[in-house]
């Protein structure tokens, strides 16, 4: 078949910027607080992919699958009808006390970036305490160039640190440090 | 110039002969330029010793990386500050750098080592540069999101990884005339040419690669591999395929394009290569901030060396310093 180069950029120019879309650098964070709890009692509170509600901002969080790979949980953040994150489970090691999960979606709105990963991992201090680890990959929200500065590489990092931050300041106020 | 294909040729011949007489000795003249897009450096890496042996300075937070056939000069793409920089290979220093608009993120070198081609994310087309002044010789274009591109050994065919089109672009390297458009997996961003001249992506959003023949423009086969396939590379009759979300390399073989081994390595990996004897693969671990040395005959990880913040290494990035 002959390609009709006119006809190519018409149908490009029409199709919608797609979710998948990113901007060109991705960023990473990795945020750590130690708790006194030992991990097996962390684990058990932050290990459940089918509940966050150690997470301030989760209003509730329901889902499918469990703990198995593929598994599915709706966050709903703040209070009832409040905006939602949909996340799936993609590894998930109970031995090593690690999983990770993605956001399948999510409002810029929300959270200010596009093709997120997030890994938490506990592991065990010589003090007998917990280390909470969490480390977040992502993309800005805006997938073009001159992105505003509401969606910039610098708000995705704020945002994501922020909620970090903020799960982890929880699990400290729960478990002493 | 026109003695160019001619030297070419004759420095390969003496390559082949001396890293098959010498296979060990061809590695540990072997060194991985890396660059780490969120510390802003290029690692310059000796794989004979696995150690870091320079640290760079690469502001705009590059990703796209290639290293010249002839030697000469390693090529860089910062994709925030748009900006194409040449490298000496042996000492590091910076020769030459142009910025260019949109968004330039892959890079692929000629054979001949005259002529650079730059992918454009947001522009759907390859910049052609020449090598010795980064001059602006012509815009090719793709489909939309560009990512991976790539020169075949023969010098005759260009590539891309045309990511929002599900498609690889097939140009002639020499008149730029557009030769085929291929539909592939979904979103394809590495692309490789591997043996038999055939075209190889990686698919990141159908876990898939996808292998073309350029020369009939078709798609020959479609292998499934782990989870968000980011890039290929080629040694010892294998295939071998950076899996970003499952933290591994998915190994298949070239003449059946079945996969035959898993092998777990760092977090997030990205950019792979393959050492001049085929001996090895490296790997650039993006979270990790490491590199993985794949055996390619056991097919397991034999050493893993520390570099700088985010590793990419997107493109050919390990040449011999010894040819």
């Amino acid at each position: 078949m002959k390609i009709n180069r006119r006809s190519l950029i018409l149908i490009a120019a029409c199709l919608p910027i797609a979710a998948h879309a990113h901007g060109p650098t991705r960023q990473k964070i990795t945020l750590t607080a130690e708790v006194a709890a030992p991990p097996s009692e962390v684990w058990g509170v932050v290990g459940d992919f089918q509940d966050m509600s150690w997470h301030p901002a989760v209003y509730s969080s329901t889902g499918a699958g469990g703990n198995e790979i593929d598994a599915t949980r709706l966050l709903v953040l703040g209070e009832e009808g409040g905006p939602t994150i949909d996340e799936i489970l993609y590894k998930y090691d109970a031995e090593k006390m690690s999983y990770s999960y993605r956001i399948t979606e999510v409002s810029v709105d929300v959270l200010p970036v596009t093709n997120y990963s997030s890994h938490i991992t506990v592991t065990a201090t010589e003090g007998g305490g917990s280390l909470v680890e969490w480390r977040g990959a992502f993309y800005r929200g805006y997938p073009n160039n001159d992105p505003p500065p509401e969606l910039n590489d610098e708000a995705a990092i704020a945002a994501v640190t922020a909620v970090y931050q903020a799960g982890l300041d929880a699990l400290v106020a729960r478990f002493g440090s | 110039m026109r003695l160019l294909p001619a030297l070419v040729a004759k420095r390969r011949f003496v390559v082949s002969i001396l890293t098959s007489f010498v296979a060990a000795q061809a590695v540990a003249e072997d060194v991985a330029f890396v660059t780490n897009q969120n510390g802003h450096t290029l690692s310059i890496v000796n794989l004979a010793d696995n150690s870091e042996q320079q640290s760079i300075a690469v502001p705009g937070a590059p990703a796209g990386v290639a290293v010249d056939p002839m030697g000469d000069y390693v090529v860089t793409v910062s994709a925030d500050s748009k900006t194409i920089r040449k490298f000496d290979p042996v000492t590091g220093a910076l020769q030459q750098s142009i910025q260019l608009d949109g968004g330039p993120i892959g890079v692929a070198v000629h054979p001949d080592g005259d002529r650079l081609y730059v992918s454009d994310w947001f522009n759907s087309r390859l910049w052609v540069l020449g090598a010795a002044g980064l001059n602006l010789q012509a815009e090719w274009p793709t489909g939309t999101a560009p990512a991976g591109v790539a020169v075949s050994a023969d010098g005759r065919f260009v590539a891309s990884a045309d990511k929002e089109a599900n498609q690889a672009s097939i140009f002639d390297a020499h008149t730029g005339e557009a030769l085929h458009r291929i539909g592939v997996g979904a979103r394809p961003f590495g692309i490789t040419f591997g043996p038999m001249g055939r075209i190889f992506t990686a698919n990141v959003g159908s876990n898939s690669v996808s292998v073309i023949d350029p020369e009939a423009g078709a798609l020959v086969a479609t292998i499934p591999v782990g989870e968000r396939p980011y890039a290929i590379a080629f040694a010892n009759g294998r295939g071998f395929v950076t899996n970003q979300y499952a933290d591994t390399v998915s190994v298949f073989d070239v003449d059946d394009l079945k996969v035959i081994a898993t092998i777990s390595v760092g977090e997030y990996p990205e950019g792979i290569d393959a050492t001049t004897d085929e001996t090895r693969v490296v790997v650039a671990n993006w979270f990790s901030n490491t590199l993985s040395v794949i055996d390619t005959h056991k097919l397991t990880v034999v050493s893993e060396i520390a570099v700088g913040d985010g590793p990419r290494a997107f493109g050919t990035f390990i040449r011999n310093v010894g040819d």
